[in-house]
């Protein structure tokens, strides 16, 4: 095996990516560590750093957050679900469609589909408001907007998984055995597109969950998704408050991104390769 | 095939979300008591966008350099290496990306603000305050993009790299070459294509992030914040 013996195998490979891992990891850290630990007690002497409250833990800055911030939470959680269904809704079938059965432009509708990947967020979220202004501040045009960048991700998931094993022979074969085309579809299409399905939703859950470009400008105060909130923590709040709101922020990511990470292999690292 | 129209729903989201909307705004830069070029004119005429402009290159310009160089060597060793832990080690490194630009500005200001965290652990140490206010400055917005550009990185040229041949490594190797030798006229010839669609990709994604510039920017006035500013002023 030609794998380890004749690699070039600089020290200075293994010291570069374990001390990226390490400047990735330690400002999580110290979020965790901000929002949680009372650091008086380390003696770190800023009137920033100083936590309230008594214990060397303390999770009073969670609950104020909780209380203060907790409505756009459940609104983002809201807004990603329904995300997540309407890419499910519409990309899907549309993927099925682009993927199995192509037709004349069927490869420019995918690259369009692609578009928003390479398309900056306040962009597409200044021509969503350009053209359809008497909407903005409705929730489902926060939606839309989200729609817009996620679809990309779903779609290219259902068709990497597609094209990589022949769909069209075994929907052949479902055909001879006498399948109709929405028995075919549940019963062999669908199975098989399970384990992309799944990623795709996590991925699209996550992103909706952390979407901060576009939501920007089409939140109101009425709706605000908890990203643009966190917003208002940095501008206005003590470190404290900011960490505990990042933290939490984080809670609702990593095990979405670890559970991506687990079910995920080859074909998330085709997905994430971006625009 | 019959069932064609299930592609409706998706090309219907495309028109109406994308097309329409990106259209309408193309042609209506061109308007002014008629088309003509008078928008792009101002813009350009503008200094505060020049600058904001030129801030923007130079930035992506750095962080596109800077990921490259740096991620490398993880890429390598995610396509080339298997290891205990080597799924934790890759969650790890997908993780910057999906943060948004807001957090990114927190954890910079966090890190390298004023009172931030690395100034106050060397003051500690040194007695003096390196890096105090760097979140601030150019450095320390170069710091950010590139903390959040590591993983796009990473993943773009890990996947080239699994495309490498690994048996031109082996057979330059079997005619006598050294390591070094192996390096520069084998595998660098070869992954130049890679770096350039890395470049490329890490290059646009920072040009179009404005979170990062919203917590931090004070004096650095990027083309993004410049945009959403515009905005404010006419709505």
């Amino acid at each position: 095996m030609f794998k380890n013996r004749f690699s070039s195998d600089f020290f200075f490979i293994y010291a570069v990516t374990f001390l990226l891992a390490l400047a990735i990891l330690l400002p999580i850290l110290v979020i965790l560590f901000g929002s949680c630990v009372n650091t008086s007690f380390l003696g770190i002497s800023s009137e920033q750093w100083v936590g309230g409250g008594d214990g060397f833990i303390t999770m009073k800055w969670y609950r104020y957050v909780l209380g203060l911030y907790g409505s756009s939470m459940l609104f983002s959680l809201k807004i990603a679900f329904m995300t997540v269904i309407a890419c499910l809704l519409v990309g899907v079938p549309g993927s099925y469609v682009l993927a199995s059965k192509p037709f004349f432009g069927s490869r420019l509708i995918e690259e369009l589909v692609l578009l928003p990947l390479s398309v900056p967020g306040i962009v597409m979220s200044i021509a969503l408001i350009q053209a359809y202004g008497r909407l903005r501040g409705h929730w489902w045009f926060l939606l839309a907007g989200h729609l817009v960048y996620t679809i990309p991700f779903m779609v290219r998931s259902i068709t990497n998984t597609l094209r990589s094993f022949d769909i069209g022979r075994l929907e052949l074969a479902a055909q001879n055995l006498g399948a109709g085309f929405w028995q075919r579809l549940w019963l062999v299409v669908l199975p098989n597109l399970r384990h992309a399905m799944i990623i795709g939703c996590l991925l699209v859950f996550a992103i909706s969950w952390g979407e901060f470009n576009v939501s920007f400008l089409l939140n109101t105060p009425l709706n605000q998704t908890y990203p643009a909130a966190l917003y208002g923590t940095y501008t206005s709040n003590s470190f404290q408050v900011s960490s505990a709101a990042t933290a939490i922020f984080l809670l609702g990511l990593l095990p979405v991104l670890i559970a991506i990470q687990w079910l995920g292999g080859d074909d998330l690292v085709k997905i994430e390769q971006g625009s | 095939m019959k069932h064609k129209y299930l592609v409706f729903p998706l090309t219907l989201t495309v028109f109406f979300l994308l097309i329409w909307p990106s259209a309408s705004l193309f042609l209506k830069s061109f308007q002014f008591a008629g088309p003509a070029l008078f928008n792009y004119g101002q813009l350009v005429l503008d200094p505060v966008f020049r600058t904001a402009l030129a801030h923007s290159l130079l930035l992506s310009f750095g962080v596109a350099m800077g990921s490259i160089l740096l991620c490398l060597g993880p890429a390598w060793l995610f396509a080339r290496k298997e290891f205990h832990g080597k799924r934790l080690l890759r969650s790890l490194f997908t993780l910057p990306m999906s943060f948004s630009g807001i957090i990114i500005g927190f954890i910079v200001v966090l890190m390298l603000g004023r009172i931030g965290f690395l100034p106050q652990m060397l003051e500690r140490c040194f007695h003096h305050a390196w890096f105090s206010g760097l979140a601030y400055r150019f450095g320390g917005l170069l710091l950010a993009y590139l903390y959040f550009e590591i993983p796009r990185a990473t993943l773009t040229l890990e996947s080239s790299l699994r495309k490498f041949d690994f048996q031109l490594e082996a057979a330059a190797r079997s005619l006598g070459a050294n390591r070094w030798q192996r390096l520069a006229y084998v595998v660098f010839p070869l992954i130049t294509p890679a770096l350039f669609s890395a470049f490329a990709v890490t290059f646009c994604v920072s040009l179009g992030s404005f979170g990062v510039a919203l917590i931090v920017s004070k004096r650095f006035f990027i083309a993004a914040c410049g945009t959403l500013s515009a905005i404010d002023r006419l709505s």
